[in-house]
């Protein structure tokens, strides 16, 4: 055997390292992968945090071949709201006209989806949502009059900040601008602001 | 020797991981996958139950993806032949379309952001599709002017086509996509 050397088989003194090196990887490729949405710089938030100040409704300049999200469908035409439920609830109201599409998605703070719906979720064509943490539905149920239903669809939201991505189809280029005015028409903002 | 070992270890373990992980997101490497023909679909992306790979590779990329009763979103690299899509090759979509409110055809680069073409069009709606005298349609991507449903696909420049289904009643299930309820993808003439 001319592996042996000293009583020792050779074959097999790299096995160790081969493992520990092979253990190493997995653990970080395992912790790198969970970590990148924490730690990824040009993730959806930071886009959304550079073109849009927080409680208000902006509409996203349309994508060219240097600019835009990846994979977004250049049909349509975007709003962002984004919020920071630390300063308080987030209320989105529109009137929608029937029949004409309109994407609603809510983002957490990773840009997960964490709900979304359609024009068709609207109620007479009504809509009024009102995004909350735990401790905020709470308080706002506390204060529900009791023999009323609450008219508003409340979701409780997974991480204190995030973006409400409204999208609306342009069915043709030349209207276009229907569909700016389509999301322009709705309203986002810091609930209880504005009212007496 | 053997700090020599263990740094050596150490390195090369490290290296291997990000690499594996760089790998996944950029090739986007995600479970749950749909396939039906050309047309792969990342579904759960648009839930709560993204995977931790979906997540990695969407934060990495900064997309936004539109959620699952908003829609569903389709991708195809390669023709109905299974070979990838050529840019000096022009294609056909044609046949059935599953049942949407809307639905829209796009060309777009193969990282996902539009493409340099003529008259800025990118894509089809539903809406604004010619169609033939029974309802059928047919796009045509192709380099230079083509009549009926001309996409515009830039010269020399890799694409990949995306439908989306908007509203439309296979949100609820999505296992009912199959190959025989999506559009083909089939290669015409290449120059």
């Amino acid at each position: 055997m001319t592996h042996k050397t000293r009583g020792r088989d050779t074959r097999f003194i790299f096995f160790p390292w081969f493992f520990g090196a092979l253990f190493l990887a997995g653990i970080v490729h395992i912790v790198s992968i969970f970590a990148m949405p924490w730690l990824a710089p040009k993730d959806a938030f930071a886009r959304m945090a550079a073109a849009a100040p927080a409680h208000q409704l902006i509409l996203l300049p349309d994508p060219t071949p240097q600019s835009g999200a990846p994979y977004d469908d250049p049909a349509l035409v975007q709003g962002v709201c984004r919020y920071d439920l630390s300063q308080g609830r987030l209320r989105l109201r529109a009137m929608l006209p029937p029949d004409e599409l309109l994407l609603m998605s809510f983002h957490g703070r990773q840009g997960q989806v964490y709900y979304s719906m359609t024009d068709r979720s609207a109620t007479r064509g009504v809509l009024d949502v009102l995004i909350v943490t735990r401790a905020q539905l709470d308080l706002v149920e506390a204060n529900d009059k009791e023999d009323e239903l609450p008219q508003d669809l409340r979701i409780i939201a997974p991480t204190l900040e995030g973006f409400i991505l409204l999208r609306s189809l342009s069915e043709r280029p030349s209207l276009r601008e229907e569909a700016r005015q389509r999301i322009s028409s709705m309203s986002c903002g810091l609930d209880g602001e504005g009212k007496p | 020797m053997s700090a020599f070992k263990t740094l050596l270890a150490t390195v090369v373990g490290l290296c291997l991981g990000l690499y594996a992980t760089w790998y996944a997101v950029e090739q986007d490497v995600a479970f749950g996958n749909v396939r039906a023909g050309p047309w792969v679909g990342q579904l759960r992306n648009g839930t709560r139950e993204a995977d931790p790979y979906a997540r990695a590779a969407l934060a990495r990329h900064g997309e936004t993806p539109i959620g699952l009763t908003e829609g569903l979103s389709f991708i195809a690299r390669e023709d109905d032949a299974g070979a990838r899509l050529n840019p000096s090759c022009s294609y056909h979509i044609s046949g059935p379309i599953p049942p949407a409110r809307y639905w829209t055809i796009s060309l777009l680069s193969p990282q996902g952001h539009l493409l340099p073409v003529p008259l800025d069009r990118h894509g089809f709606t539903s809406a604004e599709v010619l169609r033939d005298a029974r309802g059928h349609m047919v796009i045509e991507i192709a380099a230079s002017a083509r009549p009926g449903n001309w996409l515009p696909a830039p010269k020399g420049r890799d694409f990949v086509v995306m439908l989306r289904l908007y509203d439309t009643a296979l949100s609820a299930n999505a296992g009912s996509v199959t190959a025989a309820t999506m559009p083909r993808l089939t290669r015409g003439a290449c120059a």
